[in-house]
This record gives C-alpha cells, sequence and structure tokens, in this order.
C-alpha cells in the first residue's frame, strides 16, 4: 500500500514535471497554440520593426468599448441625444461607429473625481479636445489613429515618424536622465526584453487626451509599451498607462497593428495645423468670412 | 601575407564583389560604415555658424586666419555684451520704441540669453569659409528673373529712419496682417523659419539649429527641431506624381560611390523658398568628411526664379546635445496677438 | 538717443545687443505696443516651458497695493535645456525685473521680455557660462554638450 501510494506520488510529480517541461519548451507568447513567430532580424541582431504601420481599430472614437453614437457632440433631443448644432450637416458621416475596444477588462479605471471630468470633456468636446485643433496626439493615442506610421531602425537609432501632424518621436535606446520639461509626446526610452522592443515614455503634459471619448490624464502619466513582431505584417501592440492621479490603478490596452503593403505605401503630408486656422483665428481677419 | 594568401583574398574578394567596397575602405578608412557597405551617415548634427548664405561680392571665399579669428571675436563680444549685467534700477524703455530694427520691431525683442547662433565660421577642406554659396563664384544668389520680381511684392524693403520709428518695422507690404494666411509659414507654425528644413538645409542664425539623420536600408530619414519635421528620403523610388505636392517637396535618394544625392522636387506653391515657386528643384549631396563631420552641399534651380541654378555647402558637426520637442502650434499665443494687434491697430487708425 | 542707436544700428549693420537681430522671424511690432513701455518688477507664478516662445508670468504689485498677473514672452526654451536648464530652474516666487512693451491689445497684460533680469541687474539662465548665481535655479555643474545623447 506504501510502495502503491510512494509510486503514485513519484508518478504523479513526473507528469506535472512533464507538464511544466512542455509548457516551458513553448514560447511564451503562444502557449498551447503554434510556435511564436521569429522576425527577421536587422544586422545588429535584433526584430526588424522597419516599415509602415497602422492600426485597424475605431479607438480613436473611444478606447472602450461601445456602441455605434449620433455624433461626437451631442445634444438632448425629444427621444434621446442628437448630433449637435455645430456638427448637425454632416449627418451620418459625423456619427460615431460602434468599436470592440482596445482597453484589457474593458473598462478604464478613474478615481470618481475623473470620472466626472471626463463627462464634462464629452459634454464640451468641441473645445475641449485636442484633436479638432490639431495638436499633438500624444502617446499612445498616436498609435491606433487611423493613419500610418513609419518606424525606422537601424544599429544605433530608432525613430517612430506618424503621419498625423507630423508628430515624431526619437527612441532613445540610452537614457538620457529624466526629461527637463513636459511634452505632448513625451520622453521615449527603449530596450529589448527578447523579442519585445519595450518603450518608457515619461514627461507628458497634460494636455493630450486618449480618443474623442474625453478619456485624459494627468502630467503624472507614465506608458510603457510593447511592440512584438507577431507575423510577416502584424506588430502586436501593448500599453501599460499608469497614472495615480487619475486612475485608481495601472491598466492596459492592446491593438494588432498592421503593415501597409501597398506597392507605393508611404506617409504623406498630414500638416492639418493649416486646416484650422479659420476655427481658430477666422474672427480676426480683417475681412472675417460670413457665417453661411 | 604571402603571395599565395595574398591572391586568396583577392579570389575570395572578386567572387564576394566586394571589389569597389575594398577600393573605397582603403581611400577613407576613417569614415563609420552601415553594414551594407555605405557611409553611415547617421547621427545628431548642430549647423549652427556664422557663414552667411552669401558674402561681399567678389570677395574671398576663404576667410583667413585672422579674419576668422576677429569675426569671431567680435561675434563673442556681441554674446558677452548681450550677457552683461544692467543696472538694478534701470527704468523702462523709451516711449515710442527702442530703435531695434527689422523683426524685433522696435520694441527690443528678448534677451540674448535665449538664442544660440552659432560661434564659428564653418570650416570644409581646411578653409574657414566666407558663405555658404560656392556657385555662382562670385558668392551672391543669381539675379531673380522679372518673372520673379514682379510676383514677390513681398520682397524686403530698407528702412527708413523715419520708418523705424513707424509702429510697423516696415519690412512687409500692406495687407501683411490681413490674413493668417498672410503670415510668414514660421510664424504661423507651418514649417520652420529661414529654411531650416529645406531643402535646402539652411542655418537659421537664431537657435534650435539642429538636426538628426536616421538611415535604414530603404529610407533616410532626416529630422529638423523646428517644427518637428522629419523628411523622408526614399532611396532608388520613384518620384510622386506632380498633382501630389509636399510642403518639404518628394525626396528620392541614390548612392552615388560614397555620396547620398537627394533630388527633391514637387513643392507645394506656398514653400516658396526665397520666393520661388512650386517648381523649386533641389539636388543635395551628403558625404562624411570624418566621423564626426558630415559635408552638406546642395544646388538649387527654379527657372522662374533665378537666371541660372546655384549651389552652397557647409559642414554638419555633429554634437551630444538632445533634440527637444518643438511643438508650436500648440502654444502659439503669437499668431493670434499679432492679428488681434494689426486689428487693433487699423481701428486706431481710422480714429 | 533713440535715433543715435537706430543710425549706428543701420550704418554698422551690427546686432543690438539686447535685440533679436534682423531676419525674418516673427513679427514682434506687430504683437507689441512701442508706445506702452513698462517696467514689472513682481515675483514668478508660473513658467510655459513652451514653443516657440516661453511666457514667464509674474504677480506685479501696483503702487496701490494690488496685484496683477503679467504674461512675458521670452524665446525658445530648447536652447536653454541644452545649457542644463530644465522646469524647476526658475523657480516660483523668484524677484525678477523686466522691462519690454505691452501687447498691443492693452486690455492684456503680455509684455514683451525686451530685458528679463534679477533685481541687481544680472540676466538669467546664465548658468553654464559661469555668470549666473545659484539663485537663478540652475545647476552650476551643468554645461553645454552634457554628452546626454540617446543614439550613437
Amino acid at each position: 500500500m506504501r510502495i502503491g501510494f510512494r509510486r503514485a506520488v513519484l508518478a504523479l510529480s513526473a507528469a506535472a514535471c512533464g507538464a511544466l517541461l512542455s509548457a516551458a519548451a513553448l514560447p511564451l507568447a503562444s502557449q498551447g497554440q503554434t510556435p511564436a513567430y521569429r522576425a527577421p532580424r536587422t544586422p545588429d541582431g535584433k526584430p526588424d520593426l522597419n516599415g509602415i504601420w497602422q492600426a485597424l481599430t475605431e479607438a480613436n472614437y473611444d478606447i472602450e468599448m461601445h456602441m455605434a453614437r449620433p455624433a461626437m457632440a451631442l445634444r438632448q433631443g425629444p427621444y434621446g441625444p442628437l448630433p449637435a448644432a455645430p456638427v448637425l450637416a454632416l449627418g451620418a458621416v459625423g456619427s460615431v461607429p460602434p468599436g470592440v475596444g482596445i482597453v484589457e477588462g474593458g473598462e478604464i479605471p478613474y478615481k470618481p473625481d475623473a470620472l466626472a471630468k471626463r463627462k464634462e470633456n464629452q459634454e464640451k468636446w468641441l473645445e475641449r479636445d485636442p484633436e479638432i485643433k490639431c495638436y499633438l496626439p500624444g502617446v499612445p493615442r498616436a498609435t491606433y489613429m487611423p493613419y500610418p506610421f513609419q518606424i525606422f531602425q537601424s544599429q544605433g537609432a530608432i525613430f517612430f515618424a506618424y503621419e498625423y501632424a507630423g508628430a515624431v518621436r526619437n527612441i532613445y535606446l540610452k537614457d538620457p536622465g529624466p526629461p527637463p520639461v513636459d511634452s505632448w509626446m513625451g520622453q521615449s526610452v527603449a530596450k529589448w526584453d527578447g523579442d519585445t522592443l519595450v518603450v518608457d515614455v515619461t514627461g507628458f503634459n497634460d494636455s493630450t487626451w486618449f480618443d474623442r471619448a474625453g478619456n485624459f490624464h494627468s502630467d503624472q502619466l507614465h506608458v510603457t509599451e510593447r511592440y512584438t513582431r507577431t507575423g510577416a505584417d502584424v506588430l502586436s501592440y501593448e500599453a501599460t498607462i499608469e497614472d495615480p492621479q487619475t486612475f485608481t490603478r495601472p491598466w492596459k490596452i492592446s491593438v494588432p497593428l498592421y503593415r501597409r503593403l501597398e506597392k507605393n505605401a508611404q506617409l504623406l503630408d498630414f500638416k492639418c495645423v493649416e486646416f484650422v486656422e479659420e476655427l481658430m483665428y477666422g474672427k480676426w481677419r480683417k475681412k472675417p468670412l460670413s457665417g453661411e | 601575407m604571402t603571395r599565395t594568401m595574398i591572391a586568396r583574398v583577392v579570389r575570395v574578394l572578386a567572387a564576394l564583389g566586394a571589389a569597389a567596397v575594398v577600393v573605397s575602405l582603403t581611400a577613407t578608412e576613417t569614415i563609420p560604415r552601415m553594414p551594407d557597405g555605405h557611409p553611415d551617415l547617421q547621427g545628431t548634427y548642430d549647423l549652427a555658424t556664422l557663414t552667411p548664405l552669401e558674402r561681399a561680392a567678389g570677395s574671398s571665399l576663404v576667410l583667413t586666419d585672422e579674419q576668422a579669428a576677429k569675426l569671431e571675436r567680435q561675434a563673442a563680444q556681441q554674446v558677452a555684451t548681450g550677457d552683461a549685467p544692467l543696472k538694478a534700477d534701470r527704468s523702462a524703455p523709451p516711449l515710442g520704441g527702442d530703435g531695434s530694427i527689422g523683426a524685433a520691431g522696435n520694441v527690443g525683442g528678448y534677451n540674448r540669453f535665449w538664442l544660440d547662433p552659432g560661434s564659428h565660421y564653418t570650416m570644409l577642406d581646411g578653409q574657414r569659409r566666407a558663405s555658404i554659396l560656392i556657385d555662382p563664384p562670385d558668392g551672391r544668389v543669381p539675379q531673380v528673373t522679372p518673372d520673379a520680381r514682379q510676383r514677390n511684392t513681398r520682397a524686403v524693403r530698407a528702412t527708413s529712419d523715419q520708418q523705424i520709428r513707424e509702429n510697423d518695422p516696415g519690412l512687409e507690404p500692406e495687407g501683411s496682417y490681413d490674413d493668417p494666411e498672410r503670415r510668414p509659414l514660421g510664424e504661423r507654425c507651418l514649417l520652420g523659419f529661414a529654411s531650416t528644413s529645406g531643402p535646402p538645409v539652411l542655418p537659421n542664425y537664431f537657435y534650435n539649429n539642429l538636426h538628426q539623420i536616421v538611415q535604414t536600408r530603404d529610407s533616410v530619414m532626416i529630422l529638423t527641431e523646428m517644427v518637428h519635421d522629419a523628411r523622408v528620403i526614399r532611396m532608388n523610388a520613384q518620384h510622386l506624381p506632380k498633382t501630389i505636392r509636399r510642403w518639404l517637396g518628394d525626396s528620392i535618394g541614390r548612392w552615388d560611390g560614397d555620396t547620398l544625392v537627394v533630388d527633391t522636387m514637387n513643392f507645394t506653391d506656398k514653400t516658396r523658398f526665397r520666393g520661388s515657386t512650386e517648381n523649386l528643384h533641389v539636388v543635395e549631396r551628403f558625404s562624411r568628411v570624418d566621423a564626426r563631420t558630415v559635408r552638406y552641399q546642395f544646388t538649387v534651380e527654379d527657372p522662374a526664379t533665378w537666371t541660372r541654378s546655384w549651389t552652397g555647402e557647409y559642414a554638419w558637426p555633429a554634437t551630444k546635445d538632445l533634440i527637444y520637442e518643438y511643438a508650436c502650434h500648440e502654444a502659439n499665443y503669437a499668431l493670434e496677438d499679432i492679428l488681434r494687434g494689426a486689428r487693433l491697430k487699423e481701428k486706431e487708425t481710422k480714429r | 538717443m533713440r535715433s543715435r542707436l537706430s543710425i549706428l544700428a543701420a550704418a554698422a549693420g551690427v546686432v543690438m545687443a539686447a535685440a533679436i537681430p534682423v531676419l525674418a522671424h516673427h513679427a514682434f511690432g506687430g504683437e507689441f505696443d512701442p508706445n506702452k513701455p513698462v517696467l514689472l518688477k513682481g515675483t514668478v507664478t508660473k513658467v510655459e516651458w513652451v514653443n516657440p516662445h516661453a511666457w514667464i508670468h509674474l504677480e506685479v504689485a501696483k503702487p496701490d497695493g494690488t496685484k496683477e498677473e503679467w504674461m512675458v514672452e521670452g524665446g525658445t526654451p530648447n536652447t536653454l535645456l541644452r545649457r542644463g536648464i530644465t522646469k524647476e530652474s526658475l523657480k516660483i516666487g523668484t524677484a525678477l525685473v523686466v522691462d519690454g512693451y505691452q501687447a498691443r491689445d492693452h486690455s492684456q497684460l503680455r509684455a514683451n521680455g525686451r530685458n528679463v533680469t534679477f533685481p541687481d541687474g544680472r540676466k538669467l539662465f546664465l548658468g553654464s557660462s559661469g555668470t549666473g548665481a545659484p539663485t537663478d535655479g540652475a545647476d552650476p555643474t551643468e554645461g553645454r554638450g552634457r554628452g546626454r545623447g540617446g543614439q550613437k
């Protein structure tokens, strides 16, 4: 009996070890599935992230999972919300499409007063969304706006150029120390964790939003991004958001980025600053345009 | 090495088709190279220099050591004067303006400590250069065409003593403050002033002359600090169709030996480098002088603007300094204040 | 005096020590009013380290004791950052003296920072050249070319 028990224990342990070992043998990225993709290397042996990438998502409208909505600026109608007067002429073009969201766990963990501020942001969207003024989009919003961005990676340098507003990010491979002032796009310092590029972003101002739904942050924002090639034309993007002034705990977003495969794929000029001059300065023209 | 060893090496190299690389390696061993054998142009560069674009007609391109030293001393003296302390009990500046000319607008601009225009004349081929322009040989930008003269009613007029006392600095013709579209691109935060991003890339003689080059297999990216412009040079590619115009033009590149040759055209009609048209065509040549310095040469042509093409060159020395974010439009209080100021002045003048 | 200065400047083509050089940069003359010179003595309440121009907010006490909030326009912060200045360098409460001209819209308490100094007349942000005292907030051990480069 005792021998049988011991053998059973031994057998169980062996089985457990075997299970552990086989689990360890599988690459972390795909346990229980096909082996992880191994990206081609740059000459210095790092996964090659070069290329033009773009997210395929509605997250720029609202990073949380959401139903379609009549517009980004709403007014109360007799039977529910309607497009506010300034956006009414856009009709369905101005409506908000539904989205499955990119927030892991579904909801952003706002502190109560921050949640109230988000509601205020939504009510005052036209005045407050920095995208309307073509302000620099910040991180992570720049990643999942529906426009391409290009990664330049050589030995010794990594650089991101975004088509939207010509935003740029220098991804330092050597930590230059704390950022001396706040900035819109933050200061990015990167290192490799196996085949994942981990980018630590600090030094943000409090002026960017996460989307068009009023989701915001303070200047305590700290973003940790993870870029991993998961296929010939797919780059997995995850970002951890920390901001103790705004949220009750850190939270994560994740969204795949796809390679732009068109033969003539390239970033073109999207200097929207020019397009918002009439909105911002039109009243100061010598002859302001008529408000037809 | 023995003869057989040498022979073997030569056979191997020939087999690898690396003969050209071997030749250039022995000629310029000090320059860093990319894995594909082309020169590595990467780095952060501070182009600030005292060397102006043009020099006095017919004067020498090359400054003597004494001339350069004297001029650099004078520049350093201006910095010292500008940085010198003022009296503790100074009063407000003069009513009616302080007489400062040009863009300082008779109100004195701001302190010297904000500036970083450079402290040396650019050095190439062991020569301290008196101008960036090397062709035409007299050191002056060629004559503009009659067409251009007519087109560019924005030409700078010399200010008279009388005009200096006026509130308007007198550098701009009537109507210059009527609309935001009439203001300089730099003031609108659309492009950095003084062709800092170009092309052609020029020193701006004020501040923030930093640029960064990142080089990959199929692109060379040049970041200009103002206004955070990343120009992507597509290697061995075709130009965009003529219907697509770009603020910095459309740049394609190829290697000519150890020189990166960049061809840029298809500018917008708003870019207007020195009053030129959308038909501006710029050819740039980047090469390495040594591990620290890039030689930047450019040729500009626009038959609608200049009677002939012109060429300039200067050195891009590497810097350990960092480029910082230059978010411009995001806090551009000045543009609104300038337009509002013009409307107020008009109201006052009417009374 | 003023006309002498302007003749001198025109003749010698010399950059005026306190003013920015002649080149199309930005129309200070359009933004500020040469007929409204100001001398502001106040303390720093806020510094906007932004481009294209930094703005120093000053609390200025008027003769009658009431306080006014002025905004003083400076240059680009980026040059200063490369000299080691940070957002902590100009501390709130620092006493400053500013001479300049008020914005054309006189309802705006804004002025160009023609000269921004400490009360004793010393210019700001000169720590790296050794002429600034530690009270300007700049770390005297920091200088140009700090070698913090994040690239090769």
